[in-house]
């Protein structure tokens, strides 16, 4: 098999111009593929990490059975002992933040518009880090100590035509169903990243929200962590804590609440799949015209070797391993030169990219090269290689042997 | 029945214009140790012959055997194995693979054996050795003359000790002098290897060389004993 791969090189290299115009476009096809990928897995990264680290943490926490009853009866699905909750989950080592939230949905007002607002009770000594990830347009974030105080997003200060200082009543219902409302005045306008929640984004104190749902209980609790690649190994140890309390609860992991996240990732796979499959028909091309070439050129040399005992399918192996060898060095140049590109951008400080759908700001990208996505570059190309090796290959094998040594050698 | 046997051995070029038989229910017997050469003018189907002899090309009607072996009869992996194992070539155009080098290119029909490279590297410096080629073993085809590539391509043939060895016109893109050293090699490769040549030529010098002489007419093989000179020296 070595020496089919050794005469496999040595003929590569025969026609130098054309097979380096051949592993060229292989190697700019793969290159697509990488950074187009690489891409994709930032976009992932940055969307994934803003969802985390602005709305939903790595985990949350309910009472047993919110997600049946928290529309039907809200009250009988808040969590009471959140200070035995929250203490058990700090004390697992990798856990960097846990706070806990409590929410409703009301029409607040200025005086000037009426919206709809989602309004979030935070703890915000517990939430500093998620707060580290909205971006403060007007004013500040929550600190320690606030009491009837609350931060809204843009959009939604848009829609209210309200300032730094002005006061919000919210109207909404307790948890036994009484109408109730609260007031607090702004003192922040705040982008979360997404356009569509910083249309109805507000962030109060926590008591503040309890005072209006009439309450003492929390809806739920975020745990986020230091790197959500650890959730995986770390989740087990959660579910294990949160067993031996004596309240019974029910987890959801970040992506099962992600909605978005996932619609995102579903799309870019999506046109990745559709880009690899253009790129891998343009290197099938580009080897299937130079293979054929050198199969139609060695007509003589293939007549030839099945003349002193080679076999159609030893004579198939050769071209195909051709076919192959063109691919491997293609795709190791691609892998190359998609490395070169990344560094590249990394040190011109990334691209300029405009807000992406739903999105409230532009962003600097970069291409995130990880080894699966150079991995999946260099596979299509050496795939694509080899798929389009065959046909020629098998052409090459079933020459006639007496017309192919009519030809020169 | 000798070593190479054809019975009523029929081949016909056909197309649409035109149809030429070139064997028509030929008959041949070669013995063993032969120095045969095919004489006829061009086109006449000495090359069709040397073909199917060679298991390169099938007749149409009638038996081709070779020491004992229906060639008909193989499959195409046998017919590969039978091609590297039994016959050797030797080809007007040498056919040499043009990035191997010389010993590379004798030893590449040992690699369809399975023997692995530095015994095929060995055998095939011996037999570069046998042709006088020892110091060009490393050069590429490229760089020999007309006649060293044609002594490369019988190295090649002798590599897997071949019972026969078939040449198409071995002369034909050679200057006299060294078709003259080619054909003494061939001639001493017959004389102390007992190695059977069969050649389709129309060069006189190959002719002279021969110990029988197959003659191509009207689609009919006729045979022909004759003694060359050396012989001739020794009978008397």
């Amino acid at each position: 098999m070595l020496d089919l791969f050794y005469i496999a090189a040595l003929n590569i290299f025969r026609n130098a111009r054309r097979s380096t115009i051949t592993i060229l476009s292989i190697a700019v096809g793969c290159c697509a593929l990488t950074c187009f990928g690489a891409f994709i897995n930032f976009t992932f990264e940055g969307l994934r990490e803003t969802t985390i680290r602005t709305q939903l943490g790595h985990m949350q926490i309910y009472a047993e059975g919110y997600w049946e009853k928290h529309v039907s009866d809200p009250a009988s699905v808040m969590i009471h002992d959140v200070s035995t909750l929250e203490t058990a989950l700090e004390g697992i080592e990798g856990v960097s933040t846990v706070t806990h939230r409590v929410s409703f949905s009301g029409i607040g007002t200025t005086g000037q518009a009426s919206v709809n607002m989602s309004v979030t009770g935070v703890d915000p000594l517990r939430e500093m880090d998620f707060a580290d990830f909205e971006i403060v347009v007007k004013g500040r974030n929550l600190l320690p100590g606030d009491t009837q105080v609350g931060v809204i997003g843009d959009e939604l200060a848009k829609g209210l035509e309200a300032q730094i200082g002005d006061w919000v009543t919210v109207m909404t219902t307790s948890l036994d169903g009484m109408l109730n409302a609260v007031d607090f005045e702004i003192v922040g306008i705040v982008r979360t990243g997404s356009t569509e929640y910083d249309s109805v984004f507000a962030k109060v104190p926590s008591d503040l929200v309890q005072t209006v749902m009439d309450t003492t209980a929390v809806e739920r609790v975020v745990v986020m962590l230091d790197n959500t690649a650890d959730l995986p190994a770390q989740r087990p140890e959660i579910d294990a804590t949160i067993a031996a309390l004596p309240e019974a609860y029910e987890t959801r992991q970040w992506n099962e609440l992600a909605g978005f996240y996932e619609a995102v990732v579903s799309l870019y796979n999506g046109l990745f799949r559709i880009f690899s499959g253009i790129v891998a028909v343009v290197v099938m091309f580009s080897v299937a015209n130079t293979m054929t070439m050198a199969v139609f050129e060695r007509m003589g040399e293939s007549g030839a070797l099945r003349a002193i005992g080679a076999t159609q399918g030893t004579t198939m192996q050769m071209f195909l391993n051709e076919g192959l060898f063109i691919g491997l060095l293609g795709g190791t140049v691609g892998v190359i030169l998609s490395l070169l590109i990344s560094w590249g951008i990394e040190m011109i400080g990334g691209i300029p990219m405009p807000p992406p759908p739903s999105m409230s700001q532009g962003y600097q990208a970069f291409l995130l090269m990880t080894p699966a996505v150079l991995a999946k570059g260099f596979v299509v190309s050496v795939a694509a290689a080899l798929v389009s090796s065959i046909y020629p290959a098998w052409a090459a094998s079933r020459v006639n042997i007496v017309e192919a040594l009519q030809k020169p050698c | 029945m000798g070593q190479i046997s054809l019975r009523s051995v029929c081949r016909t070029y056909a197309s649409e214009a035109f149809s030429l038989t070139v064997l028509d229910a030929a008959d041949l017997d070669i013995p063993d140790n032969a120095f045969a050469v095919i004489c006829g003018p061009s086109g006449s189907g000495k090359s069709t012959l040397l073909n199917m002899i060679g298991a390169l090309d099938r007749p149409d009607s009638g038996t081709i055997t070779i020491s004992g072996t229906d060639i008909a009869t193989l499959n195409e992996k046998q017919l590969a194995k039978f091609r590297n194992e039994t016959i050797g070539f030797v080809f007007q155009s040498f056919h040499l693979l043009p990035v191997l080098t010389a010993v590379e290119n004798v030893a590449w029909p040992l690699y369809f054996q399975g023997v692995k490279r530095r015994e095929r590297m060995e055998i095939a410096r011996e037999k570069l050795a046998l042709v006088g080629l020892s110091e060009h073993a490393n050069k590429l085809p490229g760089k020999l003359s007309g006649g060293q590539r044609q002594r490369v391509a019988i190295a090649r043939a002798l590599v897997c000790n071949p019972r026969i060895i078939l040449a198409d016109e071995p002369t034909a893109n050679l200057d006299r002098k060294t078709a003259q050293g080619v054909l003494d090699l061939i001639s001493d490769l017959n004389a102390h290897h007992g190695v059977s040549f069969l050649c389709a030529t129309h060069d006189n010098l190959v002719v002279e060389h021969a110990r029988q002489i197959i003659s191509l007419s009207e689609g009919k093989l006729h045979m022909q004993e004759v003694l060359n000179l050396s012989e001739v020296a020794q009978h008397a």
